[in-house]
């Protein structure tokens, strides 16, 4: 009898503390998915303008399947308690169901970020960058983001310069290569905000002009994004699948 | 020495003698020199569609003080076709008429003060031909150094006239190509592998939830089966169980289920 109490009360605590580590994993994931969605590094319009954004839907499931863990995890902790069949087995069914959400981001998460490759960006730069007479506003907006992106961090195009020279491209319909061998964003730029050597950027001297491509400002953080929500949601669900384990176990042995 | 050509461009005396051997031979001064793309500084617009980057002709037109010196731009096949009595600014040698019917055209005209010698170190010195946009389709500037209408191949050579008589120029260059330009859709955005992480975590979370489903679906099949309870079952704290009943004394139950 006294063993068996012991081994029941560790079963408990250990059960107790797995939906704790849970709980407090849910509260996480919610708010690394909330600074996602959010947009820190300005990379949503490229994302949106092609309809590929899943990493963004599996970062907005990451938010809620938190909130259900953290639930979840306060009612597992008191069916433990309580010992509760019924408790126990509305909450192994809700969690198999935030299981299945949380095992759908992190795969969507994980295949989409494998398909920003940078032929991506490049037909995307190359098809909508300064593209005249646009109606929809997503072009305007890949424009402005990749202005943004190229003053930032002192790139051009996503491999380089040269992307513009071996394409043709919308921004080459309206702008002469002669003229306009890259655009003038690529060009180092002084305080105004004026080519500090139109010349010199046009020849393409080293040190008039951005010579790297862009491609990596781009990846880093989507990268971190999607394999944050990735491997996180894969960390909490591995030990989610303990606790549910010791769950399952710890519940075929209460007496009803 | 028995040579027709004058070594020396200096020797004026020898001008008219020339003068009177024109018809029947080349008056004019090859110089060793051959126009080159620039090759330091490395330059990212060497070669764009439209537009390719020469060296400037410096410490080679030495003594051709009054001379004005021309590029000539021709296709690669003209080339050799080139009549070097052409003169700039006419029909013959518009850039407009390039590349049909006009094969060659003279452009970027100067002087030898545009191109002291020696070259002060670090300065750049090139000529980019194809960089004037706005004369490209005006018919009255024949001499427009205009953006190339194709990829090529072009040679160029440099060309010294004298009044409207060449006296020098340089050899051909090399055969010149321009950028070709591809269409984006040639870019193939769906072949795309997917990266062992991916894999590694969509296959390791599939086992998982099919175990947790087999452990719900065995919870749920042996619901009430005491087949499985066993030894170890243990009791819940406060709640009755019908167990253990006692045919005595009511008040002692509390102690005795404890």
């Amino acid at each position: 009898m006294a063993k068996s109490d012991d081994c029941v009360h560790i079963l408990q605590g250990l059960l107790v503390f797995g939906n704790v580590v849970i709980g407090m994993c849910g509260i996480a994931l919610t708010a690394e998915c909330i600074y996602f969605v959010s947009n820190p590094h300005g990379l949503y319009p490229l994302l949106k303008a092609t309809e590929n954004n899943d990493i963004y839907a599996a970062a907005w499931i990451g938010i809620f399947v938190g909130l259900a863990l953290f639930a979840l995890s306060i009612l597992g902790i008191i069916g433990v308690i309580k010992a509760s069949r019924t408790l126990l087995l509305v909450y192994i069914i809700l969690m198999l169901i935030t299981f299945a959400f949380e095992m759908a981001s992190c795969i969507t998460a994980a295949t989409h970020r494998d398909s920003l490759t940078p032929s991506f960006f490049l037909k995307q730069m190359l098809e909508r960058y300064q593209k005249s007479e646009t109606a929809n506003n997503s072009d305007n907006e890949v424009t402005k983001t990749w202005d943004e992106l190229m003053l930032q961090n002192h790139c051009c195009g996503v491999q380089g310069p040269s992307d513009w020279q071996e394409y043709t491209s919308a921004f080459r319909l309206t702008h002469s290569d002669a003229d306009y061998p890259w655009p003038r964003k690529c060009c180092v730029l002084d305080a105004q905000g004026l080519p500090v050597n139109l010349d010199g950027c046009k020849l393409g001297v080293p040190g008039y002009y951005n010579s790297n491509g862009c491609y990596d400002a781009i990846s880093g953080p989507v990268n971190t994004h999607a394999w944050g929500v990735a491997w996180f949601g894969f960390a909490i669900l591995c030990w989610t699948f303990c606790v549910l384990l010791g769950t399952m176990f710890y519940w075929s042995r209460i007496e009803y | 020495r028995p040579h027709s050509r004058p070594r020396h461009p200096g020797a004026r005396t020898m001008l008219p003698l020339l003068l009177l051997l024109l018809p029947t031979a080349h008056a004019i001064v090859e110089l060793t020199y051959t126009p080159v793309l620039t090759q330091t500084p490395p330059l990212e617009g060497l070669t764009t569609t439209s537009t390719f980057v020469l060296d400037q002709p410096r410490c080679v037109f030495g003594g051709y003080d009054n001379a004005d010196i021309w590029l000539v731009v021709a296709l690669d096949k003209a080339a050799s076709t080139f009549n070097n009595t052409a003169e700039p600014g006419t029909l013959e040698t518009s850039f407009q008429g390039f590349p049909d019917p006009v094969s060659a055209y003279m452009t970027l005209n100067a002087t030898l003060a545009n191109y002291p010698c020696p070259k002060p170190a670090g300065d750049i010195t090139v000529l980019r031909v194809g960089s004037e946009t706005s004369c490209a389709k005006d018919e009255t500037r024949p001499t427009c150094n205009g953006p190339l209408p194709g990829p090529g191949p072009y040679r160029v050579k440099f060309l010294a006239l004298q009044g409207s008589e060449p006296v020098a120029e340089t050899k051909w260059s090399d055969p010149i190509m321009l950028r070709t330009a591809k269409s984006p859709n040639s870019i193939s955005t769906t072949d795309s592998g997917h990266s062992a992480g991916m894999i590694a975590i969509t296959t390791i979370l599939s086992i998982l939830f099919a175990i947790l489903l087999a452990g719900l679906v065995a919870m749920l099949v042996f619901w009430g089966s005491e087949s499985c309870g066993g030894s170890s079952t243990f009791s819940k704290p406060e709640s009755v169980t019908v167990r253990r009943y006692n045919t005595h004394h009511v008040y002692d139950q509390p102690a005795a289920r404890l």
